[in-house]
């Protein structure tokens, strides 16, 4: 560049967390680090806050358990729920299914029981940490597990389970990182220009923020293939307050994905740029409402 | 089965009309507008008020004429391409032998616009020859100026005479050749200051903080998002198809919003690049489109020292 101005540029505004605190709204956070300590910090405020909300608290690590008990330990609350059996650090190895590959419908009904176990043993629900880079350094296992971060996503929304999925981006490259967080409803990583996340429980609707466009058309259609959408009645919903740009190409993939699934599709945002160029396009199938 | 002096040609049949009185204007309309009505011809008038009112004075009360807003019609060329095309389409498939219309553009467009409206005239000899369409461009000679009229009489094949003649133009010239002549706009008075903002090889995304950025809130909101729309789909076009450098420059004026995007390369191809959507999308043909349906005035510039330039204006054209 060679302007040197001050860009308004909210790249992610919506679903990016920019600070330390997740502002969770549902709570399924994407974190990226490079930094082991900036993650160490994010997820002890993240497992404070479900310490305060009277949740259970587990910490998934790809490593050795004891480190990262002494590092949570730090914080004396965490310390304390540590000592109860409130909080607890279990291996990668042991909650995730070897063999690399994540069977993600299984992985779901896991953490399910998971939360009702939790419920049952009165806590307010289940919330997580889990260092999840081993389970996606190929791409079946990319594959598979950007699929089932949709799925648990649609739990998330339906009961009282929240995680931070955290990956390592010395280890998997910048696609990868995009691929991830860009089916968080929130996320710290600046790869993902959209994020696409379940709307509710049952899958019927879906939550899109962000900016589409040209860059992240290919993303786009990765992601909607992973987050299998179902039309309900002949159509599919996209619920989009944070949607922040939407061009030609990312409507017609929609439309596209969507007559593959013999649906139309409405995508509701707040963006009457979009409503016009929809009537542009003015293709059937595809509705794009201005709702603010 | 056409009639008049359409009858037996295949497609389009343009022509333009000079007239230098009110006179002279209804000689011509008066005889095409009837003859369409009396051969059961949808036929249609999209004259501006004064000229428009003049002629629906003049036609009998239940002519079964149709007007339309010529202001309206005529706002931007590749909208008028749209709607012209839908309506053509629409009265072909309810059994229309041949369409007439009779349009005219606003006086505003032999301004800053021109250039567009030049590529209009041109590019709709090729975009309407799908239909069975007899229509006729009016020019009042006592407010075109000069150099106007030499671009009608090269985009119009032939002119339609109060004498009821249908004279081919001598100067008509094809439109793949027309389009692809240098036809630029005046520079925008405000080229002529810094740019508030110039940025090199940028995003997409960084292109539209950018028109953000220098948004004083002069305009109306959808105009600026609409510039935003244009202005991304300008810069993803160039890079994906132009060479680089790519360079976004913008400008803000008490009335409008000029964007410019240059590349090194020759810029589109198609000669109806942005007044037709392309075939394929993978040649950016509909950004261009959607960018042309999107600002008060696109300008093509080929050839200058920066290569290929497209200008880009929200607001008032200047």
């Amino acid at each position: 560049m060679t302007g040197r101005v001050a860009l308004n540029c909210p790249h992610g505004a919506a679903g990016v967390i920019s600070g330390m605190t997740p502002s969770t709204t549902y709570g399924h956070v994407c974190w990226v680090y490079d930094d082991p300590a900036a993650l160490d910090q994010a997820a002890r405020t993240f497992l404070t806050a479900g310490l305060a909300a009277g949740e259970r608290l587990w910490y998934v690590t790809a490593g050795p358990v004891e480190p990262v008990v002494a590092r949570l330990t730090t914080t004396p609350a965490l310390g304390d729920a540590l000592a109860r059996g409130a909080a607890e650090v279990v291996s990668l190895p042991d909650t995730y299914p070897s063999g690399a590959v994540v069977d993600g419908p299984a992985q779901v009904r896991a953490y399910a029981a998971a939360t009702e176990a939790a419920l049952a043993a009165g806590y307010r629900g289940l919330r997580v940490v889990a260092e999840a880079t081993p389970l996606v350094r190929t791409p079946a296992q990319l594959d598979a597990f950007t699929r089932y971060e949709h799925l648990v996503d649609r739990y998330m929304r339906a009961r009282p389970f929240r995680a931070m999925c955290a990956y390592d981006r010395r280890e998997i490259d910048g696609r990868a990182v995009a691929e991830l967080a860009c089916l968080h409803p929130e996320t710290n990583a600046v790869e993902a220009p959209f994020q696409l996340f379940a709307w509710d429980g049952t899958g019927h609707r879906a939550g899109l923020t962000g900016e589409l466009d040209e860059t992240g058309e290919e993303l786009f259609v990765t992601a909607l293939e992973r987050a299998d959408l179902r039309p309900v009645d002949g159509r599919l919903v996209l619920e989009a307050p944070g949607l922040r740009f939407v061009d030609h190409r990312a409507l017609l993939r929609l439309r596209e994905y969507a007559c593959r699934r013999n649906s139309a599709v409405l995508l509701r945002s707040p963006l009457p740029a979009a409503a016009r160029l929809a009537a542009l396009l003015d293709l059937p199938g595809l509705t794009v409402e201005v709702a603010r | 089965m056409r009639t008049g002096a359409a009858a037996g040609h295949h497609g389009y049949f343009h022509e333009a009309v000079r007239y230098d009185s009110d006179e002279q204007l209804l000689a011509v309309v008066l005889p095409f507008l009837l003859g369409g009505v009396e051969a059961g011809e949808p036929t249609f008038v999209a004259l501006g008020e004064r000229t428009g009112g003049l002629v629906r004075a003049a036609l009998p009360t239940g002519s079964g004429v149709e007007f339309l807003t010529g202001g309206s019609v005529y706002a931007r060329p590749t909208a008028a391409i749209r709607s012209y095309r839908q309506l053509l389409a629409d009265r072909v498939a309810a059994g229309a032998g041949q369409i007439r219309i009779i349009g005219e553009l606003p006086e505003v467009a032999f301004g800053a616009t021109w250039d567009w409206w030049a590529r209009y005239e041109s590019a709709i000899n090729h975009a309407y020859d799908d239909f069975p369409l007899w229509s006729m461009c009016a020019y009042d000679t006592r407010i075109t100026p000069p150099h106007v009229l030499d671009e009608v009489a090269r985009t119009h094949p032939r002119y339609a005479t109060p004498g009821g003649e249908h004279l081919p133009s001598p100067t008509y010239t094809e439109p793949v050749v027309y389009l692809r002549e240098e036809r630029a706009a005046p520079a925008d008075p405000l080229q002529a200051t810094a740019p508030l903002i110039e940025l090199t090889d940028p995003t997409a995304a960084q292109a539209r903080a950018a028109v953000q950025a220098v948004d004083r809130g002069v305009l109306p909101p959808d105009d600026v998002d609409d510039l935003i729309v244009a202005v991304s789909e300008t810069v993803t076009n160039a890079l994906r198809h132009g060479r680089t450098p790519v360079r976004l420059r913008l400008w803000a004026g008490p009335d409008r919003i000029v964007a410019t995007v240059s590349d090194a390369g020759d810029g589109p191809k198609d000669p109806f690049a942005g007044l037709l959507p392309a075939g394929d999308g993978a040649t950016g043909g509909l950004g261009l489109w959607i960018t042309y349906q999107s600002c008060n005035h696109v300008s093509l510039h080929r050839g200058g020292p920066a290569g290929f330039t497209l200008r880009l204006t929200a607001g008032n054209p200047h």
